[in-house]
């Protein structure tokens, strides 16, 4: 090593540092001035009492001169509660005018000023000035604060409460209703179904007939044409084609579409039962079609975020605003994703015999090759990330009509509502993307279930035009059957079952509702269809009660969870089963609850790869026992404050 | 802590997809014509002979000629040069006054300059006729050998049998290939993958053998992860398609535990060690792609027959032959021969010896402040938080993202206000971006590698399109260095320093040293950001020899398996032998998520890496210590406390090292040269010559067997409890703790008051725990200077010896008198493991006092054993560190 030459400079500056260090070195060896620092007032008799102290954990006794003499006797700091010695002590300190403090041993003596009274450092290393007055002020006003806080939002949580309460009430109220509807209901589907396929046993066997006579009447005709070896089988290959095709589509439901539409409207029931499936490249782009068109009716209407949740209005304006509202790209974006995304769910989880129905109905309302042109548009655009696609004037006035007019008959009903039970997800999730903030399901199903059931003579007109219809269709004698006959029982057996379906879907998913945890005195309920919304950055958070959270930017749209649980007391929400990330785990979001006036989503945080964090704030965690807790603080810093503020300033 | 890959040398690819190691992306043996050519030569191939033996310029110089030399190939030039110590230089290279074609590559700046002081001139040789022979001096026990025909180098000892320790081209396989005029329809080009070297002067390579003799194991040659003892790669018993040990700095994605293929690193030094408890070693100082061979025993007809011989076959691409073996014979004396030819490390600051906590990425100003608060929350100490590139703006180096760091000064100073310091992360890459104005100054300057056209390399890596620095260039480093300063740096202060990553890349045959200037240059623009009044930081992945003077290294990207877990030891003590003691693994393994019991048995054995750092991966769930539920919590805390404690050990050992080269991290063989079982053992290691540590390596053990070498006793570190030596005993290792014992003999400083950092240790009192041998006897070091500047050089330290004998314990200055440093700081517990109860009080001289003595469990730090044997401990002497006195046990 090399040694330096100017020694007298390094010995100066050992000197320097000498007295450097001696200035403020202390820990080891200032004396304390109260044998008795760092200890807090309660545990002051337990030092006191004797000359001879025991460890707390009872390893040993020491006596009064080893109490606090810097040196650890017990391994669990009871001897040296005011120094550092103790790796595992603690030192307390007073803090008069604010709150009293307890620290780690590490931090006695340490040159970092932890107490407000400076207690903790007094080996002078660093002085500290007194700063609890004005911390303890500052604390005290934001307790009371806070305390107030606590007591408005107990009032709007009491309030929840009761709307909750009522909000269940009225939900199996529905239920009970609509189950025994589902049953009578069922009754008569089934009738007509049964009458249906009588009906048409007797068109098939028409069919053939005709068929056999056709064929015979061709093979006349090509016995009459000589020389042509290959055209029998041809023809009969043919003739399985027409065959399979006029087995599935019946004849005449071409024609009656238009009546079926109409009278969809005129029940005021979900209409568009033509729900698209994968199978039909065409259905899929329905929904599309309508959103877009829907934007570009009503460019104007963009500010849906500010529509408000208790606006007696606003069930209206969302549904509206729902197709009308357009008021970004990403939102129509996110629906046709939906729609697409639904589709392709529903068909997987329908069964056998949905799916027929499914594929029936399809039937309806596509016979343009204009519609399959533009059905095709939407495929490729989900490919491509959800990307705006425009439709050409034609394909929009072609939907349009379509539409308005649903939206306009339909409107307190949402359009997409009378489909699979599951369709209920499907409806609400679109809401929450075309309109912000908060969204309640609860009043949509309200209203639903108002339109079911406020006109309670639509079952029993059904019931009646049933009866009619089966004394009116006379099968034994109709040979060949009348086509009018047959196409209204087909007509109404559509509409019945279209209602029955609605109606199982409606029931389906107050099920589910009510099986959701709504708190222990059922303070979330109003959480149950409802989004919270936060913009940080490039990102626009939704948190969507009981369903789902999602993080938008731009275009995309990746949902960070699935409902899962309320955790630790209802002190948090848990989203979990997100879209996967890569590398990393499924995304999964975890939320805070606290007490505040509003329903408040903020400090949305990644803290972990694809871990969420976030804080709600809420009324329905604005506890009383949390606010006594809290009186209780500010009245025991209140007294303490009085005694002692003076000799310590 | 990265997921790049290399194929060659140049290119660094930002992987998209999830590549993991894939043995077939980078070049075998096989697919390297130098090193097939090399592997398929027979011994005895080599007929060179030495020829004109003379002595010029104090060295032995000679011809080497082929025997019939019918080519008329031209001599090469061989010259050896002797150094004080035990250290020979053997160097041959193409005769310069012959001009040939180009000058070959010689690694310059990795000798110390210092060597050359320590040069013993040669006047004259020996002459031997049977062999026909030259013969220097080396130094008393040694001296070197010229065999002339064939031409041989070797050291041997002087007495006795003048055993031969280590030589070269004792079994003929030497090779040069001289470079030449590549003439019409020439094809020298190679091909790998990608990558096209044009080779202009067609091939270079040089292999030849290295013979260590009484040697059991060979060890050193990093980086790779392999065990500690480096299993053979060729011969008998060796699967054929084995790979030689392949020296080539390379960023591997996911790296395997059991591999020979090259990481970030090379050092291409090799140390043997032998049952007679002999070292020796050997060094080749090249930068090139180099392959080496551990042959097995039998691998030619000569080898075997008891000899203990170990072979091996070194092959490079390029350069010349610039080699130094090193005699010993003791392990330590030839790490410190290694180190007076390139550096001991170099002195860190304390806070570097502590915890660091990093990961990719701590994102903003508010994740800092609330990583910051837990630790203190928790009461577990640290003392640097690290940011990785996203806090850049973009991955332009010297910016920070202004959403996510709009105040890096304040938040520094936050830190600092704590005794914390911050780590940026500074990597090679340049951005190529005409508004950065790091690429506009570098660009408008000419610094950057240049590509084979002559224009700015351009590569891609974490910023997209990117340039390199040219760092061979001593005025380019000068300019880089000149980056760190406080005015160039917008937003670093004081308590800012750096992480070198991603620097294995460079150019064709000075491709393994690129890293090692890199690191160079940034430490270097530390100093001079300090104005020589700071001791630098910076952590480098790249390694080459020398690295040690530039500050510390880790072993890359780990994962989280306890196969990583296990691999770090072999890994960590191989650097430590080669030099390179400031080293450690990522806590928790880079990749992954550790489960609970590996993260903590991972700190338990971290809190004993020279370096300690725990870092993760962005893809990876928060891991810090808090975060596992109390229990962990508590067991991670109690791993960092341990640590914490020791500090003035591990300080003192770093001065050590920094002194003699001597590692802190040692195999046990290390202080136990005689014992044959310590010789494999690479679970178990040494922390100074006072600590043995056996880490647990698998899930759900509560036991470990452990060797505890030597005949002395050992105390269990946690309670107290006696082991006798030259046993493997059954232990047990409660998720507590990891086995860790004390070397009777030796006394260790401790200091057990728990703080925020090391910052705030500063002032607090030590414990010294004294482990009594069989005679009653202990003694051991503590060096104490202010922790950061370099005034320690100026002899502003303390160091002291604490010698126990007869009973009495003395404090003895062992600074040289102008030593000069002071400390008020006391020593208020001594702890006498092995000394029987009975006395009550001891005297304390030269202040003749009475101290108390009592008798107790033994502590450390918060823990205090609960089971266990009693211990003498003596309450408050009273005594200051850096003081003389006494201590008599009455």
């Amino acid at each position: 090593m090399r040694v330096s030459s100017s020694l007298s400079v390094s010995l100066q500056l050992s000197i320097l540092l000498l007295l450097a260090s001696a200035a403020i070195r202390s820990s080891s060896s200032s004396p304390l001035n109260d044998p008795f620092l760092g200890i807090s007032p309660q545990d002051e008799k337990y030092y006191k009492s004797s000359s001879e102290i025991k460890c707390k954990d009872g390893s040993k006794r020491f006596t009064k001169a080893q109490l606090n003499d810097d040196f650890c006797d017990c391994a669990d700091g009871t001897d040296e509660p005011g120094t550092s010695a103790c790796p595992n002590g603690k030192f307390y300190c007073r803090n008069a005018g604010h709150s009293p403090l307890v620290l780690f041993s590490s931090r006695v003596n340490d040159g970092i000023c932890d107490c407000c009274d400076g207690s903790d450092e007094y080996g002078g290393n660093v002085t500290c000035p007194n700063t609890c007055w004005e911390a303890g002020k500052a604390a005290r006003e934001s307790l009371k604060k806070k305390i107030e806080t606590y007591n408005q939002g107990l009032v709007v949580r009491r309030k929840e409460i009761e709307q909750a309460k009522l909000g269940l009430e009225k939900d199996e109220a529905e239920l009970k209703k609509l189950k025994s509807e589902e049953k009578i209901l069922k009754g008569l589907v089934q009738q007509l179904k049964e009458r249906k396929e009588e009906i048409e046993k007797v068109e098939e066997k028409e069919r053939l007939q005709r068929e056999k006579e056709e064929k015979e009447r061709k093979e006349a005709e090509l016995a009459a044409q000589p020389g042509n070896e290959n055209s029998e089988e041809k023809t009969d290959g043919n003739e399985k084609v027409e065959g399979s095709t006029d087995g599935e589509e019946m004849p005449g439901a071409y024609q009656d579409d238009e009546d079926l539409d109409e009278n969809e409207h005129h029940d005021e029931i979900g209409n568009y039962k033509d729900f698209p499936t994968d199978e039909e490249p065409a259905a899929d782009t329905e929904p599309t079609s309508i959103l877009e068109e829907a934007t570009h009716a009503n460019p104007a209407d963009k500010h849906v975020v500010d529509t408000k949740e208790d606006s007696p209005s606003s069930e209206d304006s969302h549904t509206d605003g729902s197709q009308n509202d357009g008021s970004t790209k990403k939102e129509e974006s996110d629906e046709v994703e939906k729609v697409d995304d639904l589709v392709s769910e529903k068909k997987e989880e329908l069964s056998k015999e949905e799916l027929g129905r499914l594929v029936a109905s399809r039937w309806t309302g596509e016979k343009s090759d204009k519609q399959t042109e533009a059905d095709d548009i939407p495929k490729a655009d989900d490919q491509e990330n959800h990307e705006h696609t425009p439709i050409t004037p034609d394909e929009v006035d072609e939907d349009d009509g379509f539409v308005s007019d649903g939206d306009e008959d339909t409107a307190d009903e949402g359009k997409y509502s009378d489909h699979e039970p599951e369709d209920d997800s499907y409806e609400e999730e679109h809401r929450h993307d075309s309109t912000s903030s908060y969204k309640s399901d609860a009043e949509d199903d309200l209203d639903l279930s108002e339109t079911t059931t406020s006109n309670p003579t639509w079952l029993e007109k059904i019931q009646k035009t049933v009866k009619n219809i089966l004394q009116a269709v006379n099968l034994i004698q109709t040979t060949p059957v009348d086509k009018t006959e047959a196409d209204r029982v087909r007509k109404e057996y559509d509409e019945s079952s279209s209602k029955l379906n609605k109606i199982q879907s409606r029931v389906s998913s107050l099920e589910k509702k009510l099986k959701q945890d709504f708190g222990p005195e059922k303070e979330f309920y109003s959480f149950h269809g409802r989004c919270f919304e936060s913009k940080q950055g490039k990102y626009t958070y939704k948190v969507c009660g009981y369903k789902e959270a999602t993080q938008e930017e731009g275009y995309s749209k990746t949902q960070l969870g699935e409902w899962e649980k309320f955790e630790n007391s209802y002190q948090f929400m848990t989203y979990t089963n997100g879209d996967k990330c890569w590398n990393g785990p499924d995304r999964s979001l975890k939320i805070k609850l606290r007490c505040g006036l509003k329903n408040e989503l903020m400090d949305v945080d990644e803290p972990s790869r694809c871990e969420y964090a976030a804080v709600l704030s809420t009324p329905a965690r604005c506890l009383e026992d949390k606010l006594k807790e809290l009186e209780q603080k500010l009245e025991k810093m209140m007294s303490q404050d009085q005694p002692h503020s003076h000799d310590e300033l | 802590m990265r997921s790049l890959l290399f194929t060659l040398s140049l290119l660094c690819f930002a992987s998209q997809t999830s590549l993991s190691w894939k043995k077939e992306e980078f070049r075998s043996c096989d697919q390297t014509p130098f090193c097939k050519r090399a592997r398929s030569r027979s011994p005895g191939a080599c007929s060179l002979i030495a020829t004109d033996v003379t002595i010029a310029d104090g060295d032995l110089v000679a011809k080497l000629t082929p025997k019939d030399n019918d080519d008329q190939i031209n001599p090469l030039v061989l010259s050896l040069s002797v150094y004080g110590d035990g250290i020979v230089r053997l160097r041959i290279d193409e005769d310069h006054s012959l001009n040939p074609p180009k000058k070959r590559f010689r690694v310059p700046d990795v000798v110390v300059p210092e060597l050359e002081e320590k040069k013993i001139r040669l006047e004259k040789f020996a002459t031997e006729n049977d062999p026909p022979s030259s013969v220097v001096y080396v130094s008393d026990g040694y001296e070197a050998v010229v065999r002339h025909e064939p031409f041989e180098v070797y050291v041997r000892e002087r007495s006795g049998d003048r055993r031969r320790v280590v030589s070269l081209n004792s079994r003929g396989l030497f090779d040069f290939e001289q470079l030449g005029k590549k003439g019409e329809g020439d094809d020298w080009e190679e091909k790998f993958r990608t990558h096209t070297d044009s080779r202009p002067f067609g091939s270079q390579s040089i292999s030849f053998d290295v013979s260590f003799y009484e040697s059991s194991f060979v060890y050193g040659i990093p980086e790779h992860a392999t065990s500690f003892a480096l299993k053979p790669t060729k011969g008998p018993g060796v699967e054929e398609s084995t790979e030689p040990y392949r020296l080539f700095n390379l960023d591997v994605f996911e790296y395997e535990h059991e591999s020979p293929f090259g990481l970030y690193g090379s050092i291409p030094f090799m140390v043997s060690h032998g049952g007679t408890g002999k070292s020796s070693g050997f060094f080749w100082l090249n930068a090139a792609e180099m392959q080496i061979d551990v042959l097995a025993e039998g691998w030619d007809a000569e080898s075997g027959g008891g000899e203990s011989r170990i072979d091996t076959l070194w092959m490079s691409e390029a350069g010349i032959v610039d080699t130094f073996f090193f005699a010993g014979p003791e392990p330590k004396d030839v790490v410190r021969q290694y180190a007076s030819v390139t550096g001991t490390s170099a002195m860190p600051q304390l806070f570097a010896t502590g915890y660091h906590q990093c990961r990719w990425n701590y994102k903003d100003e508010e994740d800092v402040a609330q990583v910051d608060s837990k630790f203190d929350e928790h009461d577990i100490p640290y003392d640097v938080l690290w940011l990785d590139i996203e806090h850049t703006d973009g991955k332009r180096y010297f910016t920070w993202d202004s959403a996510l760091f709009p105040n890096p000064e304040e938040m520094q100073k936050k830190l600092d206000a704590k005794g914390r310091r911050m780590v940026t992360i500074v990597d090679p890459h340049i951005k190529r971006d005409d508004s950065y104005f790091l690429h506009k100054e570098a660009t408008e300057m000419g610094y950057y590698v240049k590509d084979s056209s002559g224009k700015d390399f351009d590569g891609w890596c974490w910023p997209g399109s990117s340039s390199y620095i040219d760092m061979l260039s001593p005025e380019i480093r000068e300019w880089w260095g000149g980056r760190f300063s406080y005015k160039n740096y917008v937003g670093s202060t004081p308590s800012l320093y750096i992480w070198n990553d991603m620097n294995e890349p460079s150019v064709f045959n000075v491709h393994n040293a690129y890293g090692y200037y890199f690191h160079m240059a940034t430490s270097d623009g530390l100093v001079m950001r300090g104005e020589g009044k700071d001791r630098p930081f910076v952590l480098s992945r790249a390694i080459f020899p020398g690295t040690q003077r530039y500050g510390a290294i880790w072993t890359g990207d780990n994962t989280a398996e306890w196969e990583h877990l296990r691999v770090s030891i072999p890994m960590l003590l191989t650097l430590g032998l080669t030099g390179i003691t400031f080293s450690g693994a990522d806590i928790g393994g880079f990749f992954g998520n550790p489960e609970p019991e590996l993260l903590v048995r991972w700190y338990q054995v971290g809190a004993y890496y020279p370096f300690f750092r725990g870092h993760a991966h962005h893809d990876t769930k928060r891991r810090e210590p808090w975060l596992f539920g109390e229990r962990n919590t508590e067991l991670m805390r109690d791993a960092i406390h341990t640590r914490y404690t020791l500090l003035p050990y591990f300080y003192t050992l770093f001065r050590e090292a920094n002194v003699t080269g001597v590692p802190v991290l040692r195999p046990l063989w290390m202080e136990f040269p005689q014992d044959e079982a310590t010789f494999s053992n690479d679970e178990a290691f040494m922390v100074g010559n006072g600590l043995l540590v056996q880490g647990v390596y698998t899930k759900g053990t509560t036991h470990a067997s452990v060797y505890l070498p030597g005949k002395e006793s050992w105390y269990d570190l946690r309670n107290g409890k006696t082991y006798v030596g030259g046993k493997t005993h059954k232990m047990d290792a409660p998720e507590e703790s990891i086995p860790a014992f004390q070397r009777a003999g030796t006394v260790i400083p401790r200091k057990d008051r728990f703080r925020r950092s090391s910052f705030q240790m500063d002032n607090d009192p030590y414990t010294l725990v004294i482990a009594l041998n069989s005679s009653q006897e202990a003694d051991g070091e503590l060096y104490i200077d202010d922790g950061k500047s370099f005034e320690f050089k100026r002899g502003a330290y303390i160091h002291r010896r604490f010698v126990f004998s007869n009973g009495v314990l003395t404090s003895k200055n062992i600074a040289p008198p102008e030593a000069s440093l002071s400390s008020q700081c006391l020593i208020d517990r001594i702890i006498l493991l092995g000394h029987s109860s009975g006395p009550n009080s001891a005297l304390v001289e030269p202040l003749n006092q009475k101290a108390e003595i009592e008798m107790g469990p033994l502590r450390m730090g918060g823990l205090v054993a609960s089971s266990g044997t009693n211990v003498l401990t003596i309450r408050k002497p009273g005594v200051r560190v850096d003081q003389d006195w006494t201590i008599k046990i009455l």
